[in-house]
């Protein structure tokens, strides 16, 4: 089966629920306004709100980091979770961008990704084709072949969607139970509690981040929003625009685990994770918050609608971007966290991106001002 | 050899061109005047636009576009059989704009300039201001006020030129926003192949549609196939760059297109260029009069 297969299905499927939500709810769109107006407050200060986040983080009894690239990143990680230990990752796109999987298990430890898509890719070694759905270039098909070859599920090419979960739930439930480190990003961090919300729909990452005694989260500094009301709208708005709405799960987490129910002295832990570790990353973003023809582009929510209204992108077989980032938004990060432009020298300006962003980016325009890097990086070759 | 930058360079100078075209093609087709107060302005798309998709067979981005290259001995010309075509789209338009009240045509044959849009689309950002700017002083020598634009890349262009150009006072209309009335030609059910600059950046959208619905063409849609957010791109402003690529997304597009009528309406000479082997179409000038 093959890519187009896949695609027209996620399409017919994605788009017009989209729609459906937005009609039913019509306090999404205001509230995706809402949230661009502070999101963009944040990227014009980002060194004051990544302060204001670290010191939000230590009052809750966690940890926080900088990581200036992604090698820093890693170490910061790698030297929480040791060796010998069994890490539960929840999906991070960041973790990805940061090569985090194959680093902590080149430092000896067993590393397993437990949203159903990322299981997926690590089963087969392959790159993540859709910023939220990773494996959506895989039919069904191909799971259940997958999922038998490679954890010996008893499921066949005729299982239903359902058996191929219940397959996968079988197979992960008891690493979750046993695991010493959960690992998830976050979909947006609140810089004036230091919290920090994770939107999903099947369980791994409340699972993740509140079962293991240790919880790391790793994400980028744009994901910092002023305050926890933000950091929630941020959850929302982005379910809604990838057509999951309302979104099973909303984790919201700050500090590791805790009690007040002794004369309501608030002490840690109490039955979730004894530690939380929060890792900012950079990577090359800061920068870009500070460069005046791009900036526009650390607003991306990650709730790759984008994608689905992309040519280039259904055309590419998925392979439009750079991974993790793939799609109108992967051309602009390609360039934001790896400095590769050739991603954007592909967009034909279709413009319809723009117009499905919910946070109203101007990605051609982006895009335009890479390919002009490109142009002038590309003088001296033809 | 000479980096892209500088061959697109020395083409404008030499042809005012990107590449080395024999601008005695463009103007072939008119009778206009060559005063009066608004300029009609070509920028010489239609003419050359089945011309450029021959072009991009040849690999070699610069080679293809130098004159030193493969084509060293004479100039790049249009097919016959194109520019008449192009005549009949660009004569219908001049036809369409005196019925609604424009009198004061006028072209610039042999002097008019080429707007720069496939350095603006290319990301040659510095070649299209140092261009615009020219053009723009070019137009301030004659004496030029108002423009109309008839196709979309070019009006992107000089829609443009605000923010390259300080001061640019040009004022400029598409034909789309001037033609208010036509007659459908046909009775044949067609659908609609819309540009995306018209549609999606330049909020043109409603008045080729809109002229489409008062003269009576009759349109099938379909939201995920011409709706505004699904509908999407011929491949032609990535030709250039990845023929490869830019083929797969005109194929795809006029595989959905084929699902909803045998022919589609385009606005645009490159959607036409880019196109016309996949799928049927005809520009909406050939469809109303």
């Amino acid at each position: 089966m093959s890519w187009e297969e896949a695609i027209n299905r996620v399409i017919s499927h994605g788009i017009p629920r989209v729609y459906e939500i937005l009609e039913r709810h019509p306090y999404l769109p205001e509230l995706a306004s809402k949230l661009r107006k502070a999101r963009e407050e944040v990227i014009k200060n980002l060194d004051h709100y990544v302060e204001m986040t670290m010191k939000s983080v230590q009052r809750t009894g966690g940890k926080a980091y900088l990581a200036n690239d992604a090698k820093e990143a890693r170490e910061i990680v790698g030297k929480i979770v040791g060796t010998g230990k069994r890490v539960v990752l929840g999906k991070s796109m960041v973790a990805f961008e940061i090569g985090l999987r194959k680093y902590l298990q080149s430092l000896g430890n067993e590393v397993w990704e437990t949203d159903l898509g990322e299981l997926l890719l690590q089963l087969t070694d392959d790159n993540p084709s859709h910023i939220i759905g990773p494996a959506i270039h895989m039919t069904k098909e191909r799971v259940a072949k997958v999922l038998r070859e490679k954890i010996g599920a008893d499921v066949s090419e005729s299982s239903t969607h359902e058996e191929l979960v219940a397959a996968a739930r079988k197979f992960l439930r008891e690493k979750f139970l046993t695991a010493d480190v959960g690992i998830t990003g976050a979909n947006a961090v609140a810089a004036d509690t230091g919290s920090i919300v994770l939107v999903e729909n099947e369980g791994n990452i409340r699972l993740s981040s509140s079962v293991p005694p240790v919880h790391i989260s790793v994400t980028g500094v744009e994901k910092i929003v002023p305050t926890l009301e933000y950091a929630v709208i941020e959850a929302l708005v982005q379910s809604a625009y990838w057509g999951l709405y309302p979104p099973t799960y909303v984790n919201l987490t700050s500090g590791p685990s805790s009690t007040a129910d002794i004369e309501h002295k608030r002490v840690s832990p109490a039955h979730g994770p004894k530690e939380f570790h929060l890792v900012l990353i950079d990577n090359g973003r800061r920068e870009i918050a500070k460069d005046p023809d791009l900036w526009e582009g650390l607003l991306c929510i990650r709730c790759g609608r984008c994608h689905l209204h992309c040519p280039v992108y259904r055309v590419l077989d998925g392979k439009f971007g750079a991974p993790p980032y793939s799609g109108p938004m992967g051309a602009m990060w390609a360039y934001f966290v790896y400095r590769d432009p050739k991603p954007a020298t592909l967009c034909t300006h279709s413009g319809n991106c723009k117009d499905v962003c919910p946070m109203k980016i101007n990605i051609p325009r982006v895009l335009e001002r890479i390919k002009f890097r490109a142009s002038k990086a590309g003088d001296g070759k033809a | 050899m000479a980096s892209l930058r500088e061959v697109l360079r020395d083409n404008l100078k030499k042809y005012g061109f990107p590449f080395p075209l024999n601008k005695a093609e463009c103007h072939g087709w008119s009778d206009l005047p060559r005063s009066g107060r608004t300029l009609f302005y070509t920028s010489c798309m239609y003419q050359i636009a089945t011309l450029t998709k021959s072009l991009s067979k040849f690999v070699g981005m610069a080679d293809k576009l130098s004159a030193f290259g493969f084509l060293a001995s004479k100039l790049l010309k249009p097919p016959k059989e194109d520019l008449e075509r192009a005549s009949r789209v660009l004569n219908k338009m001049v036809k369409l704009l005196k019925a609604s009240g424009v009198n004061d045509l006028f072209y610039l044959y042999e002097d008019e300039p080429y707007s720069g849009a496939a350095l603006l689309e290319m990301g040659y950002l510095d070649l299209f201001e140092e261009h615009a700017k020219s053009v723009y002083s070019f137009f301030k020598s004659r004496g030029i006020s108002r423009v109309i634009t008839v196709d979309p890349h070019t009006h992107n262009a000089l829609t443009r030129y605000r923010e390259f150009v300080p001061g640019f006072d040009v004022e400029v209309l598409n034909v789309y926003e001037v033609i208010k009335e036509a007659k459908a030609l046909t009775q044949e059910e067609l659908t609609v192949h819309d540009s995306c600059l018209y549609s999606r950046f330049l909020g043109l959208r409603e008045n080729y549609r809109g002229l489409i619905t008062k003269a009576g063409l009759r349109i099938k849609e379909d939201f995920l196939i011409t709706g505004k957010d699904n509908a999407f791109c011929c491949g032609y402003p990535i030709e250039a760059v990845d023929r490869d690529l830019s083929e797969r997304v005109a194929e795809l597009r006029a595989k959905g297109l084929k699902s909803l009528a045998n022919r589609a309406i385009v606005v645009c000479p490159m959607c036409y260029a880019q196109l016309r082997d996949k799928v049927e179409v005809v520009d909406l000038m050939e469809v109303i009069e």
